[in-house]
């Protein structure tokens, strides 16, 4: 629901972001007269998984994080009873850290200064509190897998655990003529009796209570008469304390520690569904909470995955139970509603929930690691979508994109960073990134900026980059004559003036350099024109001369067109008549040296 | 009244337009709401926007009313229009950018019935081809596949453009959803035609492909279905329609979530919905998940 939208006035349109949905209300009837309507002009932007952005359930999502790669790798390795206590070991980790992020959110919520956000965190607590209940549940039911006996010592720490009104109940035991009895058949810390000889030591002490009672033992005081019915497994004497009873699973255990202690798992059901029953003696009916566990002591993992599903805002907790109880190879595949993979869908789920934050994204991408069927896919299309607010983001985005092979990804992240660096006139970058991307056409446009650039100040920037490019040069034509003219530049600076030379008439006549670049190639051959020793040939002065001659004849046809420009056109022929008298004289100097020398 | 509101590539800007003729582009990080530009240039209600894939800068396509497409563009921190196509005779509906493979490729629908293909060839310049009579009466909505690369994945070459097949969709006045191919020579050409609608189609979405062999369309229309086309690439050309949803009014629109694994539905009667789609079963669960 959406705070004041009154949807029954007014159509709403829907549409995708990345992450989220975009709501507005709007008129679709698309006239053709312009109408004057009174519309409101708000958008509402409606993002799943809000948790995500709660500091404290951060680290709920970390430190499971770590938990569910690090039982991705429990898999190779053990079988049997080890891998069964590794199982186990995983289950209480996950559950200790949702306890710890219960406390800090308790903290937090007696600490809250306003009672709104005080009761927002009191009432995260209630679910956090709710989830580890359930895990807990489902630890002892489906993972541990307690036989008979032991189950419902298990169960008892379950419920002691949870509900501290327990404790009443047994300071108040304690009172009774038979403490000693009860508590050391209770505290056994070894535990090693079969369970024919627990059901026999029961078995006793019942009928000893059976006697008590009918002996009139205790037909002096209504409260330990009371008491005894209870241990007798007394079902009605039990509700009558329902007040220290907080609810139907507490009242369960408890019934079943007094009238049968050696339930055997597929009893339990029965059990549980009449203590439900019972307690809420038709006044109310279940909560989803109570359908859950209902269903977890059905032995129904998947109903317990559905309820669970509905009834919680967020994917983490079926998520990583889910996960877990596949690894215990509890999931049966065929009877799933959404493909062949129950795991998968909901991991799935939860991991492009967490791509929707700056941060927590890379946790998704080991969730999408482990999804063998979409994983990849999902990954591809949720890691373009992270916006590349910093180089170092955009940097450890390529890493994960390069280490699993996914070029385009690569290529697409690497064009969009070039693209940025360009409009920040950031030309260096924009350079590197386009090589990176493999983007020929960019990095023509890029080496473009880099001469035009050149041309107007009269130096380079980046020269670092423009001196190492290497094989990479290849990769567009501009981009090879920038490098070449650089290099031009760094021979003459060398003093290498036969070798510079070369290399410049071989940019004109190679057809690497863009005409437009030719008249300042040719005043750049000026100074060597002009130095003591002849640097060109008489070969190579001829070169020079035709293409200054291609660049002129060219000049005047547009001339003759385009009509006048006389300041231009002034520069210009000054310019074209000292070449053309420099290249006369060193042809002249070339000739002369070249007829006197002997083999040359 | 806002006609349509876009999220650009990341969600971190809002891009709306409106009866009152202009374009606004919001900055929506972190929950915040800064008006960054106020586009003026459109002389009728804006019906559409849509982001260019941001590896060509920040780009937005709108059309109008008014018979115009506009390509808007940011330069040095402000947006300025930067091409106007003013090649059809009525309202122009739709706009949507072609996969980023295909480069700056803009198809555009329009009520005169045809279809124009707004190409950027380099150098502030556009090259326009134009399917004529596409839909009798007119076009409401165009669509683009998601790309598919032919052949290995091996690195192409620089410089050497891979063969795309490139295909969109259109809805229009006719009932019609039609499927469109680029032939070798360079020319659209009709590929499919696919029936089921009883009135006007108002919007078709092609879902964004998960790597599996089946291609997905959306539909909605005017009478109150949406379709979900599926077509099994193997087999070739065959494209099944299965009934989504039938609802008491129009359907305005359809979109598809980036994993293509939900499909929200907004429509006239204050229903809409969010749809999750399982691809292998092709199997629909229509949920409300939010409320009207």
């Amino acid at each position: 629901m959406i705070p004041g939208v009154n949807s029954k006035k007014r159509q709403m349109c829907f549409d995708w972001g990345p992450g989220e949905m975009l709501v507005c209300e709007t008129l679709f009837k698309k006239k053709e007269k312009e109408e004057k309507m009174l519309g409101c002009p708000f958008i509402y932007i409606v993002r799943k998984d809000i948790d995500v952005y709660s500091r404290i359930l951060r680290k709920l999502f970390n430190e499971s994080h770590g938990i569910f790669v690090g039982l991705q790798r429990i898999e190779e390795e053990s079988t049997g009873k080890s891998r069964k206590a590794q199982l186990v070991r995983v289950s209480k980790n996950y559950r200790s850290v949702i306890r710890a992020c219960m406390e800090e959110m308790h903290q937090v919520a007696i600490a809250a200064q306003d009672p709104v956000s005080g009761r927002q965190y009191s009432s995260q607590v209630s679910i956090l509190s709710a989830m580890e209940l359930i895990w807990n549940l489902c630890e002892i039911l489906f993972i541990e897998v307690a036989p008979a006996g032991p189950l419902l010592l298990h169960l008892l720490d379950w419920v002691r655990l949870h509900v501290c009104e327990m404790d009443a109940l047994s300071a108040d035991v304690l009172g009774s003529e038979n403490p000693n009895k009860h508590e050391n058949f209770w505290n056994l810390p070894g535990n090693t009796q079969t369970l024919t000889e627990l059901e026999l030591k029961w078995q006793h002490w019942h009928e000893e209570c059976e006697r008590h009672l009918q002996d009139g033992t205790f037909a002096s005081n209504p409260h330990l008469e009371s008491l005894c019915k209870i241990m007798l497994g007394d079902d009605s004497a039990l509700l009558e304390q329902k007040e220290l009873l907080s609810n139907w699973y507490h009242f369960l255990v408890t019934r079943l520690l007094y009238s049968h202690p050696t339930v055997k798992p597929i009893e339990l059901h029965f059990y549980a569904q009449s203590s439900l029953d019972l307690f809420l003696g038709g006044d109310s009916s279940p909560e989803p909470l109570d359908n859950i566990l209902m269903a977890a002591f059905e032995f129904d993992i998947h109903q317990v995955i559905k309820e669970c599903s509905i009834a919680l805002s967020n994917w983490w907790f079926v998520a990583h139970l889910t996960d877990l109880l596949d690894h215990c190879k509890l999931l049966h595949s065929h009877n799933l509603y959404f493909g062949s993979n129950m795991r998968e869908f909901l991991l799935l789920e939860y991991a492009s929930g967490l791509f929707a934050h700056h941060s927590l994204w890379q946790l998704g991408v080991d969730y999408f690691d482990h999804c063998p069927e979409l994983g990849r896919v999902y990954l591809e299309l949720h890691i373009e979508r992270i916006p590349l607010n910093t180089e170092q983001k955009a940097l450890k985005i390529l890493r994960i994109c390069e280490r699993r092979q996914m070029t385009e990804q690569v290529r697409s992240i690497c064009k969009i960073l070039a693209m940025k660096a360009v409009c920040n006139n950031r030309l260096g970058s924009a350079l590197s990134w386009s090589i990176r991307a493999k983007d020929a056409a960019f990095a023509t446009l890029v080496s473009d900026r880099f001469l035009k650039d050149y041309c107007e100040r009269g130096s380079f920037s980046d020269l670092d980059l423009i001196d190492n490019l290497g094989a990479a040069m290849m990769l567009s034509d501009r981009l090879t004559f920038l490098g070449k003219y650089r290099e031009f530049h760094r021979l003459y600076g060398e003093k290498r003036f036969a070798d510079a030379a070369s290399l410049l008439l071989s940019l004109m006549t190679s057809q690497i350099a863009p005409r437009s670049f030719w008249m300042t190639l040719l005043t750049d051959a000026l100074p060597l024109l002009e130095q003591k020793q002849v640097i060109f040939s008489a070969e190579q002065t001829y070169e020079l001369m035709q293409c200054l001659e291609d660049l002129t004849i060219g000049r005047t046809e547009s001339r003759d067109l385009e009509g006048q420009r006389l300041q231009d056109d002034d520069i210009e022929t000054t310019k074209v008549e000292m070449l053309r008298l420099a290249l006369a004289r060193n042809l002249a100097r070339a000739i002369v040296k070249e007829g006197t020398l002997e083999g040359s | 009244m806002i006609h349509d509101a876009q999220m650009d590539y990341y969600g971190t800007r809002l891009a709306t337009c409106s009866s009152d003729r202009s374009v606004k582009i919001f900055d929506v990080r972190n929950g915040g709401q800064i008006l960054i530009a106020d586009l003026r240039g459109h002389e009728g209600p804006v019906w559409q926007v849509a982001w260019a894939h941001p590896m060509y800068g920040n780009i937005l396509a709108s059309c109008s009313y008014d018979r115009k497409v506009i390509i808007w563009k940011e330069e040095n921190g402000t947006w300025e229009k930067t091409y106007e196509y003013t090649g059809h005779d009525s309202s122009v509906n739709s706009v949507c950018w072609a996969p980023h493979d295909y480069g700056l490729l803009l198809a555009c629908g329009s009520s005169d019935g045809a279809i124009s293909l707004l190409s950027y060839s380099g150098e502030g310049q556009w090259e326009v081809k134009k399917i004529n009579n596409a839909h009798t009466i007119g076009c409401n909505a165009v669509s683009w596949a998601p790309a598919v690369i032919p052949g290995s994945l091996v690195d192409q070459p620089s410089g050497q453009k891979p063969n795309y097949i490139k295909k969109f969709a259109s809805g229009g006045c006719d009932n019609l959803v039609k499927l469109w191919k680029e032939e070798e020579d360079g020319q659209w050409k009709e590929d499919q035609k696919l029936e089921a609608h009883s009135d006007w189609v108002r919007d078709v979405a092609w879902a964004p492909s998960i790597g599996l062999p089946t291609s997905t369309i959306a539909s909605c229309s005017q009478d109150g279905r949406v379709f979900i086309w599926t077509c099994d690439d193997a087999s070739g050309n065959t494209w099944s329609p299965r009934l989504l949803h039938k609802f008491n009014d129009v359907v305005w629109h359809v979109s598809w979530s980036i994993t293509a694994n939900i499909l929200a539905v907004s429509g006239g009667d204050n229903k809409a919905g969010g749809s999750r789609f399982d691809h292998e079963r092709a199997a629909l669960v229509f949920s409300p998940d939010v409320a009207s």
